[in-house]
Protein backbone atom coordinates (compact mmCIF):
# COMPACT_ATOMS: atom_id res chain seq x y z
CA UNK A 1 0.00 0.00 0.00
CA UNK A 2 1.35 3.34 -0.64
CA UNK A 3 2.33 5.68 1.75
CA UNK A 4 -0.25 8.20 1.56
CA UNK A 5 -3.06 6.27 2.04
CA UNK A 6 -2.00 4.00 4.80
CA UNK A 7 -1.46 6.91 6.76
CA UNK A 8 -4.88 8.35 6.32
CA UNK A 9 -6.44 4.77 5.58
CA UNK A 10 -7.60 5.07 9.38
CA UNK A 11 -8.85 8.81 8.74
CA UNK A 12 -10.73 7.67 5.50
CA UNK A 13 -12.39 5.11 6.69
CA UNK A 14 -13.76 5.89 9.90
CA UNK A 15 -12.43 9.74 10.66
CA UNK A 16 -11.82 9.97 14.28
CA UNK A 17 -13.96 7.51 15.63
CA UNK A 18 -11.68 7.31 18.54
CA UNK A 19 -12.44 10.83 20.06
CA UNK A 20 -16.33 9.92 19.45
CA UNK A 21 -16.67 11.11 16.22
CA UNK A 22 -17.49 9.09 13.51
CA UNK A 23 -16.67 10.21 9.94
CA UNK A 24 -15.11 9.03 6.65
CA UNK A 25 -17.07 5.52 5.48
CA UNK A 26 -17.97 4.61 8.44
CA UNK A 27 -20.25 7.72 9.05
CA UNK A 28 -21.51 7.58 4.71
CA UNK A 29 -22.36 3.97 6.00
CA UNK A 30 -24.57 5.40 8.89
CA UNK A 31 -25.95 7.61 6.91
CA UNK A 32 -27.01 5.58 4.33
CA UNK A 33 -28.73 2.99 6.83
CA UNK A 34 -30.51 5.89 8.55
CA UNK A 35 -32.07 7.46 5.92
CA UNK A 36 -32.57 4.15 4.07
CA UNK A 37 -35.26 2.73 6.85
CA UNK A 38 -36.87 6.26 7.03
CA UNK A 39 -36.63 6.33 3.61
CA UNK A 40 -38.29 3.13 3.17
CA UNK A 41 -41.14 3.69 6.07
CA UNK A 42 -41.99 6.47 4.53
CA UNK A 43 -42.07 5.14 0.66
CA UNK A 44 -44.12 2.42 2.11
CA UNK A 45 -46.77 4.75 3.77
CA UNK A 46 -46.41 7.08 1.18
CA UNK A 47 -47.07 4.31 -1.88
CA UNK A 48 -50.39 2.83 0.29
CA UNK A 49 -51.42 6.12 0.41
CA UNK A 50 -51.50 6.65 -3.09
CA UNK A 51 -52.98 3.62 -3.63
CA UNK A 52 -55.54 3.20 -0.71
CA UNK A 53 -56.21 7.52 0.34
CA UNK A 54 -59.11 9.40 -0.31
CA UNK A 55 -58.84 11.39 -3.45
CA UNK A 56 -57.91 14.66 -2.01
CA UNK A 57 -54.89 12.89 0.00
CA UNK A 58 -53.78 11.35 -3.23
CA UNK A 59 -53.95 14.56 -4.87
CA UNK A 60 -51.67 16.21 -2.51
CA UNK A 61 -49.22 13.36 -2.22
CA UNK A 62 -48.71 13.21 -6.05
CA UNK A 63 -48.60 16.91 -6.41
CA UNK A 64 -45.89 16.43 -3.39
CA UNK A 65 -43.69 13.32 -5.07
CA UNK A 66 -43.95 15.55 -8.75
CA UNK A 67 -42.48 18.83 -7.03
CA UNK A 68 -40.00 15.79 -4.91
CA UNK A 69 -38.77 14.63 -7.96
CA UNK A 70 -38.25 17.78 -10.10
CA UNK A 71 -35.69 19.55 -7.85
CA UNK A 72 -31.95 18.57 -6.91
CA UNK A 73 -31.52 16.81 -4.06
CA UNK A 74 -28.95 19.23 -3.32
CA UNK A 75 -31.07 22.09 -3.06
CA UNK A 76 -33.23 19.97 -0.83
CA UNK A 77 -29.83 19.85 1.02
CA UNK A 78 -29.68 23.42 1.38
CA UNK A 79 -33.42 23.25 2.50
CA UNK A 80 -33.30 21.14 5.22
CA UNK A 81 -29.41 22.40 6.34
CA UNK A 82 -30.63 26.04 6.10
CA UNK A 83 -33.93 26.11 7.47
CA UNK A 84 -35.10 23.13 9.70
CA UNK A 85 -32.50 25.26 12.53
CA UNK A 86 -35.04 28.37 11.69
CA UNK A 87 -38.09 26.66 11.66
CA UNK A 88 -37.85 24.93 15.10
CA UNK A 89 -35.45 27.30 16.20
CA UNK A 90 -32.80 25.08 17.78
CA UNK A 91 -29.61 23.70 16.74
CA UNK A 92 -29.58 20.85 14.26
CA UNK A 93 -26.50 19.06 13.30
CA UNK A 94 -25.30 18.97 9.47
CA UNK A 95 -25.86 15.07 9.71
CA UNK A 96 -29.11 15.12 10.54
CA UNK A 97 -30.25 17.54 8.27
CA UNK A 98 -28.67 15.68 5.45
CA UNK A 99 -30.16 12.36 6.77
CA UNK A 100 -33.65 14.07 6.25
CA UNK A 101 -33.21 15.62 3.40
CA UNK A 102 -31.70 12.09 1.89
CA UNK A 103 -34.67 10.06 3.50
CA UNK A 104 -37.32 12.91 2.02
CA UNK A 105 -36.45 12.93 -1.56
CA UNK A 106 -35.67 9.13 -1.91
CA UNK A 107 -39.56 8.11 0.19
CA UNK A 108 -40.36 10.02 -2.60
CA UNK A 109 -38.91 7.89 -5.58
CA UNK A 110 -39.98 4.74 -3.24
CA UNK A 111 -43.66 5.62 -3.12
CA UNK A 112 -43.83 6.10 -6.49
CA UNK A 113 -42.25 2.20 -6.97
CA UNK A 114 -44.92 0.94 -4.11
CA UNK A 115 -47.88 2.52 -5.71
CA UNK A 116 -46.93 0.46 -9.27
CA UNK A 117 -45.61 -2.27 -7.20
CA UNK A 118 -49.10 -2.44 -5.60
CA UNK A 119 -50.99 -1.58 -8.66
CA UNK A 120 -49.04 -4.56 -10.77
CA UNK A 121 -50.82 -7.39 -8.76
CA UNK A 122 -54.00 -8.06 -10.45
CA UNK A 123 -58.01 -7.17 -10.05
CA UNK A 124 -58.50 -10.83 -9.16
CA UNK A 125 -56.35 -10.82 -6.33
CA UNK A 126 -58.41 -8.34 -4.61
CA UNK A 127 -61.79 -9.02 -5.64
CA UNK A 128 -60.55 -13.11 -4.43
CA UNK A 129 -59.68 -11.32 -0.95
CA UNK A 130 -62.65 -9.59 -0.40
CA UNK A 131 -64.82 -12.13 -1.44
CA UNK A 132 -63.19 -14.01 1.34
CA UNK A 133 -64.42 -11.74 4.08
CA UNK A 134 -61.39 -9.57 4.59
CA UNK A 135 -61.60 -6.01 4.62
CA UNK A 136 -59.46 -4.04 2.10
CA UNK A 137 -56.37 -3.28 4.59
CA UNK A 138 -56.63 -6.90 5.40
CA UNK A 139 -56.64 -7.72 1.85
CA UNK A 140 -53.68 -5.13 1.06
CA UNK A 141 -51.86 -6.49 4.33
CA UNK A 142 -52.05 -10.33 4.02
CA UNK A 143 -52.78 -11.11 -0.05
CA UNK A 144 -51.42 -7.91 -2.25
CA UNK A 145 -48.59 -6.47 0.15
CA UNK A 146 -46.70 -10.28 -0.06
CA UNK A 147 -46.89 -10.41 -3.82
CA UNK A 148 -45.75 -6.94 -4.53
CA UNK A 149 -43.05 -6.60 -2.57
CA UNK A 150 -41.35 -8.74 -4.40
CA UNK A 151 -42.43 -7.18 -7.67
CA UNK A 152 -40.46 -3.68 -5.59
CA UNK A 153 -37.43 -5.60 -4.42
CA UNK A 154 -35.46 -4.22 -7.74
CA UNK A 155 -36.67 -0.71 -7.07
CA UNK A 156 -36.00 -0.77 -3.52
CA UNK A 157 -32.65 -2.02 -4.26
CA UNK A 158 -31.80 0.61 -6.95
CA UNK A 159 -33.13 3.62 -4.70
CA UNK A 160 -30.97 2.64 -1.86
CA UNK A 161 -28.23 2.51 -4.30
CA UNK A 162 -28.27 5.49 -5.46
CA UNK A 163 -29.04 6.72 -1.65
CA UNK A 164 -25.75 5.34 -0.57
CA UNK A 165 -24.13 7.80 -4.19
CA UNK A 166 -26.37 10.89 -2.94
CA UNK A 167 -24.38 10.42 1.00
CA UNK A 168 -21.48 12.24 -1.12
CA UNK A 169 -23.83 15.40 -1.28
CA UNK A 170 -23.56 15.81 2.44
CA UNK A 171 -19.51 16.95 1.46
CA UNK A 172 -21.25 20.42 0.60
CA UNK A 173 -22.26 21.13 4.05
CA UNK A 174 -19.02 20.07 5.88
CA UNK A 175 -20.35 16.30 7.07
CA UNK A 176 -17.29 14.66 7.77
CA UNK A 177 -18.30 11.95 5.29
CA UNK A 178 -16.31 9.59 3.03
CA UNK A 179 -15.95 12.30 0.57
CA UNK A 180 -15.82 15.44 2.53
CA UNK A 181 -12.82 13.47 4.17
CA UNK A 182 -11.51 12.38 1.26
CA UNK A 183 -11.13 16.15 0.21
CA UNK A 184 -9.38 17.17 2.97
CA UNK A 185 -6.85 14.51 3.02
CA UNK A 186 -6.52 15.62 -0.84
CA UNK A 187 -5.83 19.44 0.47
CA UNK A 188 -3.55 18.16 2.97
CA UNK A 189 -0.91 15.84 1.01
CA UNK A 190 -2.03 17.89 -2.49
CA UNK A 191 0.17 15.38 -4.50
CA UNK A 192 -1.75 12.10 -5.44
CA UNK A 193 -5.33 13.63 -5.88
CA UNK A 194 -6.26 10.96 -8.78
CA UNK A 195 -5.36 8.10 -6.72
CA UNK A 196 -6.67 9.44 -3.40
CA UNK A 197 -10.31 9.88 -5.60
CA UNK A 198 -9.78 6.43 -7.24
CA UNK A 199 -9.51 4.78 -3.53
CA UNK A 200 -12.71 6.80 -2.55
CA UNK A 201 -14.58 5.61 -5.63
CA UNK A 202 -13.07 2.30 -5.23
CA UNK A 203 -14.60 2.41 -1.25
CA UNK A 204 -18.13 3.28 -3.04
CA UNK A 205 -18.34 0.80 -6.05
CA UNK A 206 -17.59 -2.15 -3.23
CA UNK A 207 -19.96 -0.83 -1.29
CA UNK A 208 -22.82 -0.70 -4.26
CA UNK A 209 -21.65 -3.24 -6.20
CA UNK A 210 -21.88 -5.53 -2.84
CA UNK A 211 -25.17 -4.31 -2.13
CA UNK A 212 -26.30 -4.77 -6.06
CA UNK A 213 -25.17 -8.08 -5.88
CA UNK A 214 -27.18 -9.24 -2.43
CA UNK A 215 -29.75 -7.69 -3.90
CA UNK A 216 -30.12 -10.16 -6.78
CA UNK A 217 -29.57 -13.10 -4.60
CA UNK A 218 -32.60 -12.25 -2.19
CA UNK A 219 -34.85 -11.79 -5.86
CA UNK A 220 -33.85 -15.14 -6.71
CA UNK A 221 -34.62 -16.27 -3.37
CA UNK A 222 -37.59 -14.38 -3.28
CA UNK A 223 -38.64 -15.76 -6.63
CA UNK A 224 -38.20 -19.58 -6.30
CA UNK A 225 -38.18 -19.75 -2.59
CA UNK A 226 -41.38 -21.03 -0.73
CA UNK A 227 -43.86 -18.06 0.26
CA UNK B 1 -48.59 43.74 4.62
CA UNK B 2 -45.60 42.65 6.56
CA UNK B 3 -44.18 39.27 5.93
CA UNK B 4 -43.81 36.36 8.55
CA UNK B 5 -40.64 36.82 10.61
CA UNK B 6 -39.00 33.70 9.35
CA UNK B 7 -38.97 35.03 5.80
CA UNK B 8 -36.61 37.67 7.20
CA UNK B 9 -36.59 41.49 6.23
CA UNK B 10 -36.24 42.19 2.84
CA UNK B 11 -37.11 40.08 -0.64
CA UNK B 12 -34.02 40.24 -2.87
CA UNK B 13 -32.84 42.87 -4.33
CA UNK B 14 -32.99 42.74 -8.07
CA UNK B 15 -29.02 42.72 -8.91
CA UNK B 16 -29.17 39.43 -6.90
CA UNK B 17 -32.29 37.93 -8.97
CA UNK B 18 -30.21 38.44 -11.95
CA UNK B 19 -27.23 36.28 -10.29
CA UNK B 20 -29.64 33.40 -10.06
CA UNK B 21 -31.09 34.08 -13.40
CA UNK B 22 -27.48 33.75 -14.68
CA UNK B 23 -26.88 30.74 -12.83
CA UNK B 24 -30.33 29.09 -14.35
CA UNK B 25 -28.54 30.22 -18.10
CA UNK B 26 -25.30 27.99 -17.30
CA UNK B 27 -26.75 25.53 -15.83
CA UNK B 28 -29.55 24.81 -18.48
CA UNK B 29 -26.39 25.24 -20.97
CA UNK B 30 -24.27 23.02 -19.65
CA UNK B 31 -27.15 20.44 -19.18
CA UNK B 32 -27.89 20.84 -23.22
CA UNK B 33 -24.30 20.22 -24.10
CA UNK B 34 -24.18 17.53 -21.35
CA UNK B 35 -27.41 15.95 -23.10
CA UNK B 36 -26.06 16.19 -26.54
CA UNK B 37 -22.94 14.57 -25.68
CA UNK B 38 -24.22 11.66 -23.06
CA UNK B 39 -26.94 10.78 -25.95
CA UNK B 40 -23.98 9.85 -28.61
CA UNK B 41 -21.72 8.44 -26.68
CA UNK B 42 -24.63 6.61 -25.03
CA UNK B 43 -25.68 5.36 -28.47
CA UNK B 44 -21.54 4.09 -28.94
CA UNK B 45 -21.71 2.40 -25.74
CA UNK B 46 -24.94 0.54 -25.83
CA UNK B 47 -23.42 -0.51 -29.81
CA UNK B 48 -20.20 -1.75 -27.76
CA UNK B 49 -22.24 -4.11 -25.20
CA UNK B 50 -24.42 -5.20 -28.17
CA UNK B 51 -20.88 -6.69 -29.51
CA UNK B 52 -20.52 -10.34 -29.84
CA UNK B 53 -16.42 -10.18 -28.89
CA UNK B 54 -15.74 -10.29 -25.10
CA UNK B 55 -13.03 -8.21 -26.02
CA UNK B 56 -15.04 -5.35 -26.56
CA UNK B 57 -18.04 -6.28 -24.60
CA UNK B 58 -15.97 -6.82 -21.01
CA UNK B 59 -14.70 -3.39 -21.23
CA UNK B 60 -17.98 -1.39 -21.81
CA UNK B 61 -19.54 -3.21 -19.00
CA UNK B 62 -16.91 -2.35 -16.59
CA UNK B 63 -16.78 1.10 -17.86
CA UNK B 64 -20.23 1.78 -17.46
CA UNK B 65 -20.53 -0.39 -14.03
CA UNK B 66 -17.66 1.74 -12.17
CA UNK B 67 -19.76 5.03 -14.08
CA UNK B 68 -22.75 4.29 -12.52
CA UNK B 69 -21.40 2.38 -9.12
CA UNK B 70 -19.66 5.48 -7.53
CA UNK B 71 -20.92 8.97 -6.63
CA UNK B 72 -21.35 11.39 -9.33
CA UNK B 73 -19.37 13.75 -6.55
CA UNK B 74 -16.24 11.75 -6.94
CA UNK B 75 -16.21 11.35 -10.73
CA UNK B 76 -16.40 15.12 -11.08
CA UNK B 77 -13.89 15.54 -8.32
CA UNK B 78 -11.58 12.70 -9.55
CA UNK B 79 -11.41 14.61 -13.01
CA UNK B 80 -11.36 18.55 -11.78
CA UNK B 81 -8.57 17.55 -9.15
CA UNK B 82 -6.84 14.10 -10.79
CA UNK B 83 -6.57 14.83 -13.94
CA UNK B 84 -5.56 17.98 -13.78
CA UNK B 85 -2.42 16.94 -11.97
CA UNK B 86 -1.18 14.45 -15.18
CA UNK B 87 -1.89 17.73 -17.35
CA UNK B 88 2.15 18.77 -18.55
CA UNK B 89 2.45 22.27 -16.62
CA UNK B 90 2.63 24.26 -19.73
CA UNK B 91 -1.52 22.80 -21.19
CA UNK B 92 -2.49 23.54 -17.38
CA UNK B 93 -1.61 27.07 -17.69
CA UNK B 94 -3.27 27.03 -21.02
CA UNK B 95 -6.75 25.75 -19.67
CA UNK B 96 -6.74 28.07 -16.82
CA UNK B 97 -6.13 31.90 -18.94
CA UNK B 98 -8.86 32.94 -20.75
CA UNK B 99 -8.93 31.78 -24.60
CA UNK B 100 -11.16 34.04 -26.56
CA UNK B 101 -12.06 33.00 -30.15
CA UNK B 102 -13.02 35.71 -32.51
CA UNK B 103 -15.76 35.59 -35.15
CA UNK B 104 -16.93 37.39 -37.74
CA UNK B 105 -20.08 40.20 -37.47
CA UNK B 106 -18.04 41.40 -34.07
CA UNK B 107 -19.06 37.74 -32.07
CA UNK B 108 -16.43 35.84 -29.88
CA UNK B 109 -16.60 32.69 -28.30
CA UNK B 110 -14.99 32.18 -25.19
CA UNK B 111 -12.91 29.08 -24.50
CA UNK B 112 -14.81 27.47 -21.47
CA UNK B 113 -12.96 27.59 -18.03
CA UNK B 114 -11.06 24.19 -16.76
CA UNK B 115 -14.15 23.54 -14.18
CA UNK B 116 -16.58 23.71 -16.75
CA UNK B 117 -14.60 21.22 -19.28
CA UNK B 118 -14.13 18.91 -15.75
CA UNK B 119 -17.98 19.06 -14.96
CA UNK B 120 -18.95 18.73 -18.64
CA UNK B 121 -16.44 15.26 -19.04
CA UNK B 122 -18.01 14.32 -15.54
CA UNK B 123 -21.55 14.34 -16.30
CA UNK B 124 -21.47 13.17 -19.83
CA UNK B 125 -19.51 10.43 -18.85
CA UNK B 126 -21.67 9.52 -16.16
CA UNK B 127 -24.40 10.85 -17.89
CA UNK B 128 -24.39 8.30 -20.99
CA UNK B 129 -24.10 5.25 -18.49
CA UNK B 130 -27.15 5.69 -17.72
CA UNK B 131 -28.47 6.53 -20.94
CA UNK B 132 -26.74 3.62 -22.62
CA UNK B 133 -28.88 0.97 -19.65
CA UNK B 134 -32.03 3.00 -21.28
CA UNK B 135 -31.19 2.49 -24.87
CA UNK B 136 -30.45 -1.27 -24.16
CA UNK B 137 -33.50 -1.76 -22.81
CA UNK B 138 -35.79 0.05 -25.70
CA UNK B 139 -33.53 -2.48 -27.96
CA UNK B 140 -34.39 -5.52 -25.75
CA UNK B 141 -38.27 -4.30 -25.47
CA UNK B 142 -38.83 -4.55 -29.29
CA UNK B 143 -40.11 -8.32 -29.76
CA UNK B 144 -37.66 -10.92 -31.46
CA UNK B 145 -40.91 -12.14 -33.89
CA UNK B 146 -40.21 -8.45 -35.30
CA UNK B 147 -36.57 -9.16 -36.19
CA UNK B 148 -37.99 -12.49 -37.61
CA UNK B 149 -40.92 -11.19 -39.62
CA UNK B 150 -38.72 -8.18 -40.85
CA UNK B 151 -36.14 -10.93 -41.97
CA UNK B 152 -38.74 -13.35 -43.47
CA UNK B 153 -39.66 -9.95 -45.60
CA UNK B 154 -36.34 -10.25 -47.36
CA UNK B 155 -34.92 -7.27 -45.13
CA UNK B 156 -30.84 -7.14 -44.51
CA UNK B 157 -29.54 -6.95 -40.56
CA UNK B 158 -29.18 -3.45 -41.17
CA UNK B 159 -32.50 -2.39 -42.80
CA UNK B 160 -34.51 -4.51 -40.51
CA UNK B 161 -32.68 -2.49 -37.74
CA UNK B 162 -33.21 0.66 -39.34
CA UNK B 163 -36.73 0.16 -40.46
CA UNK B 164 -38.21 -2.26 -38.30
CA UNK B 165 -36.27 -2.40 -34.61
CA UNK B 166 -34.84 1.48 -34.73
CA UNK B 167 -38.75 3.08 -35.04
CA UNK B 168 -40.20 0.78 -32.05
CA UNK B 169 -37.49 1.01 -29.29
CA UNK B 170 -37.65 4.71 -30.12
CA UNK B 171 -41.07 5.13 -29.18
CA UNK B 172 -39.90 2.58 -25.66
CA UNK B 173 -37.19 4.96 -24.76
CA UNK B 174 -38.42 8.22 -25.41
CA UNK B 175 -39.77 8.35 -21.44
CA UNK B 176 -36.92 6.89 -19.41
CA UNK B 177 -34.62 9.36 -21.80
CA UNK B 178 -36.66 12.40 -20.50
CA UNK B 179 -36.38 11.00 -17.50
CA UNK B 180 -32.40 11.08 -17.76
CA UNK B 181 -32.22 14.29 -19.28
CA UNK B 182 -34.22 15.96 -16.28
CA UNK B 183 -31.97 14.06 -13.99
CA UNK B 184 -29.15 15.55 -16.01
CA UNK B 185 -30.34 19.17 -15.08
CA UNK B 186 -30.64 17.92 -11.65
CA UNK B 187 -27.13 16.61 -12.04
CA UNK B 188 -25.81 19.85 -12.82
CA UNK B 189 -26.03 21.44 -9.58
CA UNK B 190 -22.65 19.47 -8.35
CA UNK B 191 -20.62 21.21 -10.79
CA UNK B 192 -20.82 24.09 -8.19
CA UNK B 193 -18.78 22.44 -5.92
CA UNK B 194 -15.72 22.61 -8.47
CA UNK B 195 -16.86 26.49 -8.54
CA UNK B 196 -19.02 26.46 -12.37
CA UNK B 197 -20.88 29.25 -11.22
CA UNK B 198 -24.29 27.76 -11.98
CA UNK B 199 -28.15 28.24 -10.47
CA UNK B 200 -26.74 26.22 -6.76
CA UNK B 201 -23.46 28.14 -6.95
CA UNK B 202 -25.10 31.39 -6.88
CA UNK B 203 -28.08 30.66 -4.81
CA UNK B 204 -25.38 29.82 -1.83
CA UNK B 205 -23.47 33.09 -3.30
CA UNK B 206 -26.68 35.26 -2.90
CA UNK B 207 -26.92 33.13 0.65
CA UNK B 208 -23.83 34.24 1.71
CA UNK B 209 -24.64 38.03 0.67
CA UNK B 210 -27.51 38.44 1.85
CA UNK B 211 -28.44 35.73 4.16
CA UNK B 212 -31.63 35.57 3.26
CA UNK B 213 -31.69 31.64 2.82
CA UNK B 214 -35.20 31.26 2.32
CA UNK B 215 -35.43 33.82 -0.76
CA UNK B 216 -32.29 32.52 -2.45
CA UNK B 217 -33.66 28.88 -1.97
CA UNK B 218 -36.82 29.60 -3.24
CA UNK B 219 -36.04 31.66 -6.45
CA UNK B 220 -33.72 28.51 -7.20
CA UNK B 221 -36.04 26.05 -6.19
CA UNK B 222 -38.52 27.75 -8.82
CA UNK B 223 -35.92 28.05 -11.52
CA UNK B 224 -34.88 24.52 -11.34
CA UNK B 225 -38.34 23.57 -11.17
CA UNK B 226 -39.27 25.96 -14.69
CA UNK B 227 -36.29 24.04 -16.33
CA UNK B 228 -37.50 20.34 -15.70
CA UNK B 229 -41.46 21.57 -16.46
CA UNK B 230 -39.90 23.17 -19.90
CA UNK B 231 -37.68 19.95 -20.64
CA UNK B 232 -40.76 17.40 -19.77
CA UNK B 233 -42.99 19.71 -21.72
CA UNK B 234 -40.82 19.77 -24.77
CA UNK B 235 -40.48 15.71 -24.58
CA UNK B 236 -44.08 15.11 -24.57
CA UNK B 237 -45.15 13.16 -27.00
CA UNK B 238 -46.28 15.59 -30.57
CA UNK B 239 -49.81 14.79 -31.12
CA UNK B 240 -50.27 13.46 -34.16
CA UNK B 241 -51.67 15.49 -37.04
CA UNK B 242 -54.61 13.94 -38.21
CA UNK B 243 -56.25 14.30 -34.04
CA UNK B 244 -57.29 17.78 -33.73
CA UNK B 245 -55.86 19.34 -30.69
CA UNK B 246 -57.83 19.36 -27.69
Amino acid sequence: MPDFLASNLDYLLWGNLAHGAPGGLLLSLLMSVAAGIVASALGLAGGTALVMGGPRLRSVLKTLVVLLRAIPVLMLIFWCYFLLPILFGIDIPGVLTVIAALAIINAAYLSQSVQSGIEAIGRGQWGAGLSLGLTRWQTLRHIVLPQALRIMLPSFINQWITLIKDTSLAYVVGVAEFTFVATQVNNREQVYPLQIFAFVGLGYLLVCGGLELLGRRWERRWRYGAA
Amino acid sequence: MTPPAWLGQNWLAPHYLIWLLKGALLAAWLALLVCIAATLLGTLLTALQASHQRAIRIPTDTFLSLHRNTPLMVQLLLWYFGVSGLLPDDAKQWLNTPHVLALPAGLSLAWPSFEFLAAFTALTLYSASFIAGELRAGLRGVSDNQRAAAQALGLTPWQTFRWIVLPQALVIVRRPLVGQYTAVIKNTSLTMTIGVAELSYSSRQVETETLLAFQAFAVATVLYLALVLLLQISGRKPVPAWRPAP
